[in-house]
């Protein structure tokens, strides 16, 4: 299959997913406790209020009908109107939506380095001291939730230490590059976790790469250390671990949901937060397909990636 | 903190203003709104610096924020538009008339107290060059407020006749009153009336005001900046604004607000939890300004007399007597306020220091929940975090109530939402809310004529006419007296359970001068700030 038609052929099936997990996302604002009728006629409001106010909202036609309606809306880029402000849905994603990515490249681009290194020398290593400590290390470091990272930094960085801000405060129209330093402790955060997972994915599959005989014959041949990670180990171990860092990458899109809270963050997952906390319905669905759709880009590209690096996995 | 003392201290600002009158050389800082009082407790020596961009802190509302203060509930609604919209007037003790006047350069009173002339400062301009007339005034007092959700808005219209007013040439409004009104500066210069040009319903940046600040950019839930505005009718007579810029900012978690503020990325933080303030009383870098009496921010939980069993006073007197106020002093607020006796406003001139203070006593209560066939009645009290100590004080609440028999659970909102919808918060059979700090006589019509305890099933056309009474009165002890029959009515009757007072616990960077200097501490203010 050549790259173009496995592209093509992985763009289908992400549509066809989009598609299921926007049905997921609909149906599962639909069983939330009471609906968006509540929200906009008001928590007290009469039965008669009430129903005028679905009415006029649709939701009293069919669940498919509405489906539908939505679907076809954010087929054109409208996700509809939110209810607590009045904002554009599509606004507020195109608005918040890249800050997080942001937050979550600038994660990748400390962890991965550190991840690339730790793994491929316990892997390198496996089963001795090296390899046991790194693993102990970073099996503990996956087990800390964000908000617990995100607050000892905080309790030592900004508190007791004082040399960062407690609040991620982004300049008012600007881009959060603007002010570097509200970076540097959620980025720290969502570090500590995709640096925990990334280096336990790529020690998993250094360790499978050291054990083949390929290398093997390189170490008999008077091949160690940086010289055999780099130019043996890595080049194997390289493709099933870009497709463990597109998993990290989306995990860490999803933990941005928590840090941005922590930090007060203007991103995505603070505002999901708000619309969950709000009942702002539209946005919900809004934002949760937004990074349901984020995840499977970053998924495809990984793949895209793993694939250009090794062609064996073609079959 | 002393409750006598704090009487003791407004009585002393109320003896200041008028020393003020007397020594006339006052009078013209005390009548204009740009003069600015002094801060002596806030502000660094010497005169005030030019320039700089100020950035303050606020709870917000959230996505809820709104350009539109007619609609907007939160301080940080109101404390933008203050800084976008030209204020009618703000009440000032020491001034003349009680009120220190901004757009209006005086209210003239006819003699049977019937009519009210409302003379316009000339010269005063929209940020699109045409000039404040009397029909902006008249429009912006009598035509978006209708509509509006907000009680203080309603407020003038129970006490002018707005289909009676008119304008009279471009300067002058005629405000006929519905009947004698001898206090009617304090309601207009209440420092909420702000001008919004004629036939204006949607804001943007592009909006014409005529504020001391111009709006350059608004996102909600994240904040707003401003520049100077260079036409400000104020600059020319010699005040604020001192700053170029002002960025008010929200940041709805109490510590993280302080924690900006210690971080040196605000120089303003509004309204700290009182927890939260003790550990910024040892940090050199920044001073602590909570508010004092009378400016002082009432707790409060509303029972719906429209909804059973609230209907029967005893149940009401029940939940009153229910609360254990020194407990919720000590432990909400950290000993850092005062017990309420379910009357807002105290400390104000015209608070009826005189009813005994409620006390304690959950075996009466249980008692007349009992007689009242309300035993193990269950209810939900609504809360939200608009103000620091609001959820706590609810969450101690429902322990109290559950003490007494009653099944009560606490609902919590998120910030800024609880009043967002003011009409479904009026429903709610009981509900926190936090009362700002203003006059008794105003206390009551806003929340009278604006429909809160009205639509909460209040509705006594006796208090409403003892409050009409004690308004109407030129004889200070008369209305003395009849306001204090009012607020008797409301303390044995009434559907509020106020248990605690607290001061707004603000706090600043060293080099922040005059906020409380533009609007006498109700909210701060940032026209006559400055960065030093």
């Amino acid at each position: 299959m050549t790259m173009l038609r496995y592209v093509i052929r992985r763009l289908v099936l992400a549509a066809v997913v989009l598609v299921l997990l926007s049905v997921a996302v609909f149906a599962a604002t639909e069983v939330l406790p009471g609906d968006a009728g509540d929200v906009v006629a008001g928590v007290d409001a009469s039965p008669e209020e009430r129903a005028r106010v679905r009415a006029e909202l649709g939701l009293d036609r069919p669940a498919v009908m509405r489906y539908l309606d939505w679907a076809s809306g954010a087929v054109r880029g409208d996700l509809g109107t939110g209810f607590v402000g009045r904002r554009a849905v599509a606004d507020v994603v195109a608005d918040r939506l890249p800050n997080s990515l942001l937050l979550a490249a600038l994660a990748l681009v400390v962890a991965v380095p550190i991840a690339v290194a730790l793994g491929l020398a316990a892997g390198m290593r496996a089963g001795r001291p090296l390899d046991r400590w790194i693993s102990g290390v970073t099996q503990a470091m996956v087990g800390i939730p964000e908000f617990v990272t995100a607050g000892l930094l905080l309790a030592v960085f900004a508190v007791w230490w004082p040399v960062l801000p407690q609040v991620s405060l982004v300049p008012l129209g600007a881009s959060p590059l603007h002010a570097p330093e509200i970076l540097v402790l959620p980025v720290l955060t969502l570090s500590v976790v995709g640096l925990a997972a990334a280096t336990r994915l790529i020690r998993a599959s250094a360790a499978d790469i050291s054990a083949t005989p390929y290398v093997e014959s390189a170490r008999l041949n008077g091949v160690y250390g940086l010289r055999l990670a780099v130019r043996h180990v890595l080049p194997g171990a390289w493709g099933p671990a870009v497709q463990a860092l597109a998993l990290t990458t989306a995990g860490l899109v999803g933990g941005t949901v928590v840090v941005e809270n922590v930090f007060g963050y203007p991103g995505i997952g603070r505002e999901l937060q708000l619309a969950v906390a709000g009942r702002d319905i539209p946005m919900v669905q809004g934002i949760a397909l937004s990074l349901c759709a984020v995840t499977l880009v970053t998924l495809l590209i990984g793949d895209v990636i793993a694939r250009l690096i090794d062609p064996r996995g073609a079959a | 903190m002393s409750q006598s003392i704090e009487r003791r201290r407004f009585l002393r600002a109320t003896a200041g203003g008028a020393v003020a009158v007397a020594a006339g050389s006052a009078f013209l800082v005390g009548c204009s709104d740009d003069g600015g009082a002094a801060d002596p407790a806030a502000a660094p020596a010497g005169p005030k610096r030019r320039g700089g961009t100020l950035r303050a802190a606020f709870v917000g509302g959230g996505a809820a924020e709104t350009l539109d203060h007619f609609r907007g509930p939160t301080p940080m609604d109101f404390v933008r538009a203050r800084a976008w919209h030209g204020a009618l007037g703000n009440l000032d003790p020491a001034a003349p008339d009680g009120v220190r006047y901004g757009v209006l350069e005086g209210i003239d009173v006819s003699d049977d107290l019937g009519t009210y002339t409302l003379r316009v400062r000339p010269g005063v301009r929209f940020t699109d060059g045409s000039p404040v007339t009397a029909r902006d005034v008249l429009y912006s007092l009598a035509g978006p407020a209708k509509s509006s959700p907000l009680p203080v808005y309603k407020m003038p219209a129970a006490n002018f006749d707005f289909d009676r007013a008119r304008a009279e040439g471009d300067l002058t409004v005629v405000l006929p009153t519905r009947k004698p009104i001898a206090d009617g500066r304090l309601i207009l210069c209440q420092g909420t009336f702000l001008v919004v040009k004629d036939g204006t319903t949607e804001y943007s940046t592009r909006t014409p005001t005529c504020g001391p600040f111009k709006l350059t950019r608004f996102d909600p839930g994240q904040g707003a900046a401003f520049v100077r505005n260079d036409d400000y009718y104020g600059l020319a007579l010699g005040g604020g604004p001192y700053l170029d810029g002002l960025e008010l900012r929200s940041i709805p978690a109490g510590d993280a607000r302080a924690g900006a503020l210690t971080g040196g990325q605000v120089d303003f933080a509004h309204d700290l939890p009182p927890v939260t303030a003790r550990t910024l009383e040892a940090d050199g870098r920044v001073v602590l300004t909570p508010t004092a009496s009378p400016y002082l921010v009432g707790l409060s939980f509303r029972m719906n007399m429209a909804v059973k069993p609230f209907d029967d006073p005893r149940v009401r007197e029940a939940f009153k007597l229910a609360v254990d106020r020194e407990g919720m002093v000590k432990t909400v607020l950290f000993g850092r306020g005062t017990v309420g006796n379910d009357l807002p406003s105290i400390g104000f001139a015209d608070y009826a220091r005189d009813i005994p203070q409620r006390a304690y006593d959950p075996d009466r209560a249980r008692q007349l929940l009992r007689e009242a066939g309300a035993e193990g009645m269950e209810v939900t009290l609504t809360t939200g975090p608009e103000t620091p100590g609001m959820v706590e004080a609810a969450t101690l609440y429902v322990e109290d109530l559950k003490k007494v028999g009653v099944r009560a659970a606490l609902r919590e909102l998120p910030a800024g939402q609880l009043f967002a919808d003011f009409p479904a918060y009026t429903r709610l059979p009981l509900a926190a809310s936090f009362h700002v700090p203003v006059p008794a006589l105003s206390s009551y019509q806003v929340t009278t004529a604006g429909g809160a305890p009205g639509a909460l099933g209040w509705n006594r056309p006796d208090v409403d006419a003892l409050v009409g009474q004690a308004r109407g009165e030129r004889n200070p002890l008369r209305a003395q007296e009849a306001g204090a029959a009012a607020q008797l009515a409301m303390w044995r009757d009434g559907n509020t359970v106020l248990p605690v007072f607290k001061p707004y616990m603000n706090a600043a960077s060293r080099n922040v001068a005059g906020v409380a200097d533009d609007l006498f501490e109700q909210f701060p203010g940032f026209a006559q700030a400055s960065l030093q």
